[in-house]
């Protein structure tokens, strides 16, 4: 699917017109084809009146939870909900496949919790849902991601009534 | 590598794809390292046992009888990892 026609510029736009080329291109073998139309969507009121979720591929979770499946030659696809209220000590990351030296010194790097907290604070949007989102991006079958992890995810963000999904790789 | 990659992979009996994945695995990307990291597995695995400690080997077979085929091979996994892990020569970014 391409973008939208010049002559049409209130038809839906694909999101990433050509990703799954580059994804192709970059990792051989990977067979991944996507022909839906992933729209634009427009916000619809102030974002200081929006309410914001976060998304992450980070592996952050909760102290306490199950890790998640590091191990698994194919991968997890299970998520977390984290509590936006968690202090930043109340977490943990579990993921091998990005440095995380950083992140374990300052968890606001890749997880910028603190920092969502502070823009609900100074009014810039109008606040957070009760959880925040987090799975591992190691998983090697996109349609079973797609169907569970991403269906699921997009279900409870939708029951937390948000405006605003900020979604953020790691 | 997709899932169904290695599937046609395995339906092909393409060992070498499917070994080449799995050094990948276990070398965030890196075959060579990851090669690497599969002998450093199996030495971590021999040392503790080259003075013949005694062994739970009733929690052994028991695991091994009644435990699904996926289950084991998912410990095969874990205690890959967890035998680098106990090696102390750590090369991953991340935690387990």
């Amino acid at each position: 699917m391409t973008a939208g026609s010049e002559a049409d510029a209130s038809a839906p736009r694909q999101l990433r017109p050509g990703l799954w080329q580059t994804v192709n291109e970059r990792y051989p073998g990977s067979m991944i084809t996507k022909h839906d139309l992933v729209p634009l969507a427009p916000l619809r009121k102030p974002l200081s009146e929006c309410r914001v979720t976060f998304i992450s591929t980070s592996g952050v979770q909760p102290k306490g939870t199950t890790p998640f499946d590091t191990v698994h030659p194919v991968g997890d696809y299970s998520f977390r909900r984290v509590p936006s209220s968690a202090r930043v000590d109340e977490l943990e990351i579990h993921q091998l496949k990005y440095p995380t030296a950083g992140a374990e010194r300052d968890l606001n790097v890749i997880f910028p919790i603190d920092r969502l907290r502070e823009l609900v604070a100074e009014g810039v949007i109008g606040g957070l849902t009760d959880d925040f989102y987090t799975f591992i991006g190691y998983n090697m079958d996109p349609e079973r991601l797609e169907r569970t992890l991403a269906e699921d995810i997009a279900a409870a963000v939708s029951a937390e009534g948000a405006d605003i999904a900020l979604a953020a790789p790691a | 590598m997709s899932l169904q990659y290695l599937k046609e992979a395995a339906a092909a009996g393409d060992r070498e794809k499917l070994i080449r994945y799995v050094r990948l695995h276990f070398g965030d990307g890196n075959e060579e390292a990851g090669r690497a990291e599969i002998d450093k597995a199996w030495i971590a695995a021999l040392e503790p046992l080259l003075d013949v400690p005694p062994t739970d080997r009733a929690f052994i077979l028991e695991t091994l009888a009644t435990k699904d085929v996926a289950t084991l091979a998912h410990l095969f996994f874990h205690l890959h990892f967890h035998f680098v892990q106990r090696s102390g020569d750590w090369i991953h970014d991340g935690r387990l």
